[in-house]
């Protein structure tokens, strides 16, 4: 929900992956607006394209007549990116840890531990359908 | 994002240019595994010149760690070179540093094929 400090921008797109050129766009633009530093702005938009990505290709199996829906909320000092599919959903919990020694030479698993290390916050809801990232523009943490 | 080829020293070297997002990653994939299936056994010699890829998404790093599988089943050998900030990052977060070759000096990385 956003505040009364924070305006919110949406982007709806088919779920096909060659428009993620489209949600790269738009997120970089966003935080150079927000004027994040450049490691911020890099970290943020690398999590967005995952969350896309992840989004279009398994939430919504690629299905181009299945949507994704983002939300940016943008506020003085933060900025809040929901993304939401159209699937079945999934629990997070169960995805392996990419950085266990079993997994460290696997072609896939890492959207979302890049998604975690890169934003503030990370939540999870409606069966997994929906994310909710947070990225600060001060973070002494990160 | 574009991908050249060159050789040098027996060395073959991609130079690959812009993000490596999205679909990009397939068409990494086409071309890597390509050139790895034209080579025999022991004769792949692989650079991955990363110095104008300013961001790499985890499907990109999963052709990359590919690469790297497909190269060492055949017995030859592949390094990275000039990582820029972002992809070290990238690299260093999903604990790959240890596993890839990465070198800063495109002498000293052909020079350690031969």
């Amino acid at each position: 929900m956003a505040t009364s400090q924070e305006h919110i921008i949406r982007l709806e797109i088919p779920s096909e992956i060659q428009l993620i050129y489209v949600l790269d766009a738009v997120v970089s633009e966003i935080l150079r607006e927000m004027e994040f530093d450049d490691e911020a702005v890099e970290q943020a938009n690398l999590a967005v394209i995952e969350a896309g990505t992840n989004a279009i290709l398994h939430g919504n199996s690629s299905d181009p007549n299945k949507r994704v829906y983002f939300q940016f909320l943008v506020g003085e000092d933060k900025l809040t990116v929901i993304v939401k599919d159209e699937g079945e959903g999934f629990n997070p919990d169960l995805v392996p840890n990419p950085l266990d020694l079993e997994n460290l030479l696997s072609t896939s698993g890492r959207g979302i531990f890049l998604m975690r290390t890169f934003m503030d916050e990370v939540n999870y809801s409606e069966n997994g359908t929906k994310v909710q990232m947070v990225k600060y523009k001060f973070n002494e943490n990160k | 994002m574009d991908v050249s080829i060159r050789e040098r020293d027996g060395v073959t070297i991609f130079d690959i240019q812009g993000r490596i997002i999205g679909s990009d990653s397939l068409e990494l994939k086409s071309v890597i595994d390509d050139h790895i299936a034209s080579k025999a056994e022991g004769e792949v010699k692989i650079l991955l010149n990363l110095a104008r890829v300013p961001m790499m998404d985890s499907s990109g790093l999963g052709v990359v760690v590919a690469a790297y599988t497909s190269v060492q089943r055949k017995k030859g050998r592949i390094a990275l070179l000039n990582l820029g900030r972002s992809t070290r990052q990238l690299i260093v977060m999903a604990k790959l540093m240890t596993i890839f070759e990465t070198y800063d000096n495109e002498d000293e990385a052909v020079a350690s094929f031969q």
